[in-house]
């Protein structure tokens, strides 16, 4: 492989790790409050459509993250308010909100855009080249020659890291997911805590699913999010619930990703399913051999009634 | 799929609080499925299934816009569903047979055996089921000749290619897709041998970031044309050819299932396209007639279903010579004197058909 090869694999890489690491540290912190929301998915795809009507209401694609951001935050708050308000399963309040988001994007978007759909009109989140850094050889255009909300991602890994390891707030939110009864006792508000905590996961998936839209394929298109969300909370267990080790992780599934595509590119004679399965079985691989013994949240998935 | 959703809980709590959201997840999956069904009136009365959405600006889209030209023209009732899943399938068809529906189009191959049950189930209604692979007296494939078109494709291709290399963009690779794609690529060598063809599938119709990242990834092997066979997802391969040729790089992609020239008019050099709505409107006037049972029906370059439209803006890509060329062999193809492969699928379906 050739350096210009391997930085064109290396930006391939990149771009497809992006959306999996902003939605994946959005549910880092909410899983470090005890909440295991797979209804990212669901805010993913209202993150997309919201993204796009946003970036086509303002005529711009900034704009349009932000409204992305809330989209995704509304669906969360759909989840927070069963599954924290109401105590209900986690697992099967997300299953229904993923459903549920899935179906209502795509019939709101065939509401205000016809059957025909709004095809390639999107305003773009155009890549912007970070002078001195993206001239770095090889690295350097795959990390920093990207659009802004990959370097949103990368300021957001130390930052929730920070909060989450060195802050008070932070030591209440994992209190919260590891012993909600003592966190009780200690005077935190357990619901509130997981409540804020699952809406900022809500709306960092759906600056994920914006950034699908705006920045990588310039259009919205029904059910574009394509189990990304279950990628990404596979991606939190990869990086063991700490935010810079999961953009890490995000960033090997995307290389993986874009290695199976290369490959097939290349012509290797082999099934293309396995070529598919790939990034899957190196998750699992990886899964296997270095989580070794999982450190989830002692309290993630239990419903919590507080102490009367 | 709520149904399934319930039935997963474990605690009688959990399901009783769930109970609300669930019923305003039925409003809304029942109230975006359900177009075109207003009460029906007509006698007659027609119904499609598709697995994925109808706003896909092709394959399903052609589907949808032939049931709305049985309504306009034919004065049936219709109506519409999207089923996400094969367990779905099923309940599908027992719902349309069981209320009157005479004949329900199953727009995909993969309806293929829950068309066989319904069939056995109610003899009385036919199904006709898209790139079907399977017949009985009352189900029927309609089966479209993608491969003449995407022949025309790859004659098209070899002659605008200057990297000698092109590219095809799969989603899943089923029979009809491997066809189309085996079609393309006799198309390409017809006119030189020595052109290389890649192909990729990413497992997806409807994944956008994969389709993009798989086309950028044959564009970077210097592939300058590239075919897809996507449903959604084609919209990424189109911007992702027309992100290098921002950049200054030659290079076209061509469309596939719907006319996709004017989707990005700049990039796309022509589109394979099925006239899919005149495909079931025909279908349902020999069917009113009593002539769908027992065979597959074929829908062809012959009959003008299949076509390859080159688009208008970038035909000075094309000298006239070539442009003669690829008229010449689109009436050899129709004269049956080209031999396209295919892959055949229909059972009991003789390979010269």
């Amino acid at each position: 492989m050739s350096q210009v090869e391997l930085a064109l694999f290396l930006e391939s890489a990149v771009r497809l790790g992006i959306p999996l690491a902003l939605a994946a540290m959005g549910e880092t912190i909410t899983e470090r409050s005890g909440v295991i929301n797979i209804g990212i998915e669901g805010s993913i795809i209202a993150g997309a459509l919201g993204g796009s009507l946003g970036a086509i209401a303002f005529g711009g694609a900034g704009l349009g993250v932000a409204f992305g951001a809330l989209t995704g935050l509304l669906v969360a708050f759909v989840f927070a308010v069963f599954a924290i308000g109401l105590g209900a399963d986690q697992i099967i309040t997300g299953t229904a909100v993923t459903i549920g988001g899935l179906g209502m994007t795509g019939a709101l978007y065939q509401v205000v855009f016809g059957v025909n759909g709004m095809e390639l009109s999107v305003p773009m989140l155009a890549p912007a080249a970070i002078p001195w850094l993206s001239d770095i050889p090889v690295i350097g255009s795959a990390l920093f020659a990207q659009a802004p909300t990959a370097y949103f991602a990368y300021v957001m890994a130390p930052l929730a890291w920070y909060v989450l390891f060195k802050t008070a707030w932070g030591l209440e939110l994992r209190a919260t997911g590891e012993a909600p009864v003592a966190a009780e006792a200690a005077g935190v508000r357990v619901r509130a805590v997981r409540f804020s905590a699952t809406l900022f996961g809500g709306a960092m998936a759906g600056i994920a699913g914006a950034h699908l839209a705006l920045a990588h394929a310039g259009a919205f298109a029904e059910n574009m999010s394509a189990g990304k969300g279950f990628i990404a909370i596979a991606v939190v267990a990869l990086g063991r619930w700490n935010p810079i080790i999961v953009l890490f992780a995000a960033l090997f599934f995307g290389g993986a990703s874009a290695l199976q595509f290369l490959l097939q590119a290349l012509g290797f004679d082999l099934a293309y399913q396995i070529f598919l399965a790939f990034p899957y079985i190196l998750t699992l691989a990886a899964l296997a051999g270095w989580v070794g013994k999982s450190q989830a949240p002692a309290a993630l998935a239990l419903p919590w009634e507080p102490n009367r | 799929m709520k149904k399934k959703a319930m039935k997963i809980g474990n605690g009688y709590m959990s399901q009783l609080k769930l109970q609300p959201l669930a019923a305003a997840l039925i409003w809304v999956t029942t109230a975006c499925v359900g177009q075109g069904s207003d009460t029906p009136e007509s006698d007659f009365r027609a119904a499609l299934l598709t697995a994925g959405p109808v706003t896909d600006v092709g394959w399903y889209a052609g589907g949808y816009a032939g049931l709305m030209m049985i309504e306009d023209s034919m004065g049936a009732s219709v109506s519409h569903q999207q089923t996400a899943t094969p367990a779905e399938f099923d309940e599908a068809f027992i719902a349309y047979a069981s209320s009157g529906y005479g004949i329900i189009f199953a727009h995909g191959n993969e309806y293929q055996d829950a068309a066989i049950r319904a069939g056995q189930e109610f003899p009385d209604v036919t199904i006709v089921v898209s790139g079907g692979g399977r017949v009985s007296p009352n189900v029927v494939p309609l089966i479209f000749r993608l491969e003449e078109g995407s022949y025309l494709a790859g004659v098209t291709a070899a002659y605008v290619t200057e990297s000698k290399v092109v590219g095809m963009v799969g989603g899943v690779e089923i029979p009809p897709a491997r066809g189309a794609f085996l079609a393309f690529e006799a198309g390409v060598h017809a006119v030189d041998p020595e052109i290389e063809v890649l192909q990729v599938y990413t497992g997806d119709w409807d994944d956008l970031a994969a389709a993009k990242e798989a086309t950028v990834a044959q564009l970077s092997q210097g592939a300058d044309v590239i075919i897809h066979n996507l449903d959604n997802a084609s919209l990424a391969v189109f911007q992702a050819v027309r992100e290098v040729v921002e950049e200054g790089r030659v290079a076209y992609a061509i469309g596939m299932n719907s006319d996709q020239n004017e989707l990005a008019p700049e990039v796309v050099l022509g589109s394979v396209v099925i006239r899919i709505a005149d495909a079931f409107h025909t279908t349902a006037q020999m069917w009113q007639e009593g002539n769908v049972g027992g065979a597959p029906i074929y829908a062809n370059t012959e009959q003008g279903v299949i076509e390859f439209v080159i688009n208008p803006m970038l035909r000075d890509r094309l000298s006239d010579e070539e442009l003669e060329r690829i008229s010449s062999t689109k009436a050899l193809i129709r004269a049956g004197e080209i031999d396209v492969p295919r892959v055949v699928f229909v059972e009991g379906e003789p390979e010269d058909h």
